[in-house]
């Protein structure tokens, strides 16, 4: 097992995600503390406290997000749910949405007392079927119970959530790209200055936060901050729902306490490489995130610190395993083709460079490569370092040029010989 | 007020500009293609990023055009960074580009290109396809537009947006194969402020359709002049072929043709815009032009007609004079000047809006179609035309008369620059010059005086106005 489990907490069962199973489980007692026994301003100073990270990816604090939207300020506030779960990898957000929706509602709750916040949005990804109707379900239960709406639990608070599917954008799951959508407009990131958290949604304070990282809020409100803190490390307190594909024998989401030792979690938690192969490499959490080589990945600990040592980062918790033998060229294009179509077309370096990268990486592969091609994705990376609008440039440019540092002999096998150094299939023999 | 160094030059600023205004406003050159100062700022063409110095966290960069100046903030615009990172935009932007500039209407005066040159100057170092992408693609009756040498800076899209207010254009698709598309409604053909968006695009996707492969532009030159279309008045640059650059074969009418209408931009008529019939003035100044002084109908010499008209002035007991709405300021000055005491004089609508033209907006279009109706009215006063039973004189100057109000008996002198077969009918025809062929001013709706000037030499057939009311008032000291 993995560490202590904060939302992983019950056996999944057929009714588990209903109103009646989560009260049976405490639900809605977080709420009911909330809004009887204390002032927004304490709920901010509680999450503050508890020191909970971002888990969407960028892992920036929750309670310095949320501080700067000031109350009373005569202005609506919003709060977005970000489900658009988009990272490739990645597919935790969608075990809260299926399984505990209303831990979500509940959280949304909490936090727009906290904020202020009259009117709450969840952006749920297009293509998720089941956990939309979960949530969607969740949502007409927590209405008809009086969670939302007019003065909930017989105080003066009132909220509403408006659950908006997304259309299948990549973008969209950008916090700004999110809020444009919402707004109706074409998912285009925007601008920074100014911050979402003074003008975001309508141009108010909106605040924006990851399902799982919504996910938390109601066990640190239910428990304490003390409580939460106690679990992971000083500088990561608290767990990361990891979902673990490629070559892995039990591939699925876990529950894993910051601190845990990746190795363990790999090999005994999640059942080993695939064909007990070696691993060649590890994708930490969505293809964004810079790949670690197999020998990189086995000495580190699960939380931020160890991972930004090592030149990489948790990212969104999405990990790939690959297994020795699996090609890194074909493996950078099936990336790049991923970039190349979702590159929201907005500003130059990623619109143009993006497709550059597809463009040249499609050609080694088709064993037109010349030397220099290699030096060229690496400067277009470069371009796109820092000067995007969103962070989809930085990251698509740091995770090639990650690629193309450590695997940078089989490119070269490649565009010397015109066919790949390994076997050439994602496919690890004797599972296909 | 606060104080901000562009490579190291004190520069003065709001606090509420940004830094690429403050560089604009200062004279310092930063590139863009994206940003325009009536637009909003959507980031998105990335060439306008500059180097902050910061003695705190080491130097950052970001765009210029979102970065809000900050007391004593040192920005470098030409920094290594800076110009490494200009030359990677621009070979990023012309990825895709054709680079068909030997064909293209822009060169010239397209921004890609001088920055290109500027910044660059560097070769493509791609050896992969291009994206191709539609050519012609008719985005309306008046514009068609290149999608490959779009480099989807947005302007377009965010002038009917922001500006015209149609809401016409659109960005479909995502990526490099992102394209601008109007909604299919064929609200963008009735904007009547679409073709702004051609001058708009920094490169030459968007085109007249009307100027498409008319003229290279370094074979035009731009004269300044007024729009006559209303009483806006709007400031604008008339393009026609260089005297250095005249047609001797071919089609020597192209010399004196207007090949082009764009806005001289002017804060206080029409900013940097004017609507479509501003840029269609060829439709009006290059219709049959009246070129033959007439009798009753017959031709005569231009003196001989001025001299029938001498004796018809001296002869009338009780004139009226019809004054133009076209007239420049100096034209109806010298008219009062020289007859506006032998004449009753009203001030003439010389045109109505024509059937189903945009009358007003809260943007420019005035719903006066005459350029100096506040100019005249000034000198004239503003009653409407009006004849007595024993008006025996009426003198019309500029079009729109009606021959049917004529009073009973009364003689007729007409002054018009264009045919019309009404021309017949006066007793005396005297062909005048437009408003291309001198120079003068007309006074807008809310009394700003702009000037034009003449592109063309007038022809020798036609009278010039101002000077015909000299002539003619010899008959008036006569009289004295």
């Amino acid at each position: 097992m993995s560490g202590t489990k904060l939302l992983m907490t019950f056996p999944v069962t057929a009714t588990s995600h209903t109103l009646a199973d989560y009260r049976a489980r405490g639900g809605y007692r977080a709420l009911e503390k909330a809004l009887n026994q204390m002032k927004p301003e304490e709920v901010t100073r509680e999450v503050t406290a508890s020191g909970v990270l971002g888990h969407g990816g960028a892992a920036f604090p929750v309670g310095r997000k949320w501080a700067v939207v000031k109350l009373n300020d005569g202005q609506p506030h919003y709060l977005c749910c970000n489900a658009d779960e988009g990272e490739p990898g990645t597919f935790k957000d969608r075990w809260i949405l299926e399984h505990d929706p209303h831990l979500l509602l509940e959280s949304m709750l909490i936090a727009s007392y906290a904020l202020g916040v009259r009117h709450s949005f969840v952006y749920i990804r297009g293509e998720f079927d089941l956990p939309y109707r979960r949530l969607a379900g969740a949502v007409e239960e927590a209405y008809e119970a009086g969670y939302f709406g007019e003065r909930i639990l017989g105080t003066d608070f009132a909220c509403d959530v408006v659950v908006y599917r997304g259309a299948g954008s990549y973008v969209c799951g950008e916090a700004s790209g999110l809020i444009t959508s919402i707004e109706g407009k074409k998912g285009y990131p925007r601008n920074r200055p100014p911050r979402l958290t003074v003008h975001g949604l309508y141009q108010r304070p909106t605040v924006v936060n990851n399902v799982e990282t919504l996910a938390n809020v109601a066990g640190i409100i239910a428990r304490g901050a003390d409580a939460y803190k106690k679990v992971g490390t000083p500088k990561s307190p608290g767990t990361q729902l990891v979902s673990i594909s490629g070559h892995i024998n039990r591939p699925g989401v876990y529950e894993v306490e910051y601190g845990y030792p990746l190795a363990k979690f790999l090999y005994e938690d999640c059942g080993g490489i695939l064909g007990a192969r070696a691993l060649k490499a590890l994708i930490p959490g969505g293809i964004s995130t810079k790949v670690l080589t197999g020998a990189e990945a086995e000495s580190l600990i699960y939380d931020h610190a160890s991972f930004a040592k090592a030149g990489s980062s948790l990212g969104s918790g999405g990990m790939i395993v690959i297994a020795e033998g699996t090609c890194m060229v074909r493996l950078l294009q099936v990336m790049l083709r991923f970039y190349h179509h979702e590159s929201c077309g907005q500003c130059t370096p990623c619109r143009d460079g993006m497709g550059w990268l597809h463009r040249i990486i499609d050609r080694i592969v088709a064993g037109e490569g010349v030397p220099e091609d290699i030096e060229r994705m690496q400067a277009i990376s470069r371009a796109n370092d820092g000067t995007t609008i969103c962070g989809m440039g930085d990251a698509a440019g740091y995770a090639t040029v990650a690629i193309l540092e450590k695997f940078r002999d089989e490119f070269d096998y490649w565009i010397a010989h015109k066919r790949s150094r390994c076997d050439g299939r994602l496919e690890v023999p004797g599972h296909a | 007020m606060l104080e901000l160094f562009i490579d190291g030059k004190p520069v003065r600023a709001e606090k509420n500009e940004t830094v690429l205004q403050a560089a604009v406003a200062n004279g310092i050159s930063i590139p863009y293609f994206c940003w325009h100062p009536r637009l909003s700022v959507p980031g998105n063409c990335r060439i306008c990023l500059v180097e902050v110095e910061d003695e705190k966290g080491g130097n950052w960069t970001d765009i210029a055009c979102n970065m809000p100046v900050a007391e004593g903030m040192r920005v470098l615009t030409d920094s290594d960074a800076v110009r490494a990172h200009r030359k990677a935009m621009l070979q990023l932007i012309l990825l895709n580009h054709p680079v068909d500039c030997g064909i293209c209407d822009k060169a010239g005066e397209c921004a890609l290109q001088d920055y290109h040159y500027e910044y660059s100057g560097l070769r493509s170092v791609s050896r992969d396809a291009k994206v191709r992408a539609t050519k012609f693609h008719p985005l309306s009756e008046r514009i068609v537009l290149d999608n490959e040498r779009c480099i989807l800076c947005s302007r377009c899209v965010r002038f009917t947006h922001e500006i015209s207010k149609s809401h016409a254009l659109g960005i479909q698709e995502r990526g490099d194969h992102s394209l601008v598309r109007a909604v299919e409604d064929g609200r963008f053909d009735a904007d009547p402020y679409s073709d702004n968006v051609i001058d708009l695009c920094p490169v030459g996707a968007l085109l007249s359709r009307s100027f498409l492969y008319k003229a290279r532009v370094w074979y035009l030159q731009a004269t300044p002049s007024v729009c006559p279309g209303c009483e806006r008045g709007c400031t604008v640059q008339i393009w026609h072929r260089k005297p250095e650059w005249h047609l001797s074969a071919l089609d020597p009418r192209q010399n004196t043709a207007i090949a082009r209408v764009t806005p001289l931009e002017n804060p206080n008529v029409n900013g940097p815009w004017i609507c479509n019939k501003g840029r269609d003035l060829a439709r009006i100044f290059e219709r049959p032009r009246a070129e033959q002084a007439m009798l009753t109908g017959v031709p005569t010499e231009l003196s001989a007609a001025t001299a029938a008209a001498r004796r018809l002035v001296a002869a009338a007991k009780r004139p009226v004079a019809l004054v133009s709405s076209w007239g420049s300021n100096e034209e109806l000055a010298a008219f009062k000047a020289h007859l506006g005491g032998r004449f009753a004089s009203f001030v003439k609508q010389d045109c109505r809006p024509a059937p189903g033209e945009p009358l007003e907006d809260d943007l420019l279009i005035r719903p006066d179609k005459n350029p100096n109706t506040a100019g005249a009215r000034k000198l004239f006063g503003d009653a409407a035309p009006a004849f007595r039973n024993d008006t025996d004189l009426v003198l019309v100057w500029g079009e729109g008369f009606d021959f049917a109000r004529l009073p009973r008996g009364a003689k007729t002198i007409v002054l018009d620059a264009y045919a019309h077969p009404d021309n017949a009918r006066a007793d005396v025809f005297l062909p005048v010059s437009i408003q291309t062929e001198r120079q003068g001013h007309y006074t807008n709706f809310a009394g700003v005086v702009s000037a034009f000037e003449p592109c063309f030499p007038k022809r020798a057939s036609v009278a010039d106005a101002e000077r015909l009311f000299v002539s003619l008032a010899a008959a008036v000291e006569a009289l004295a």
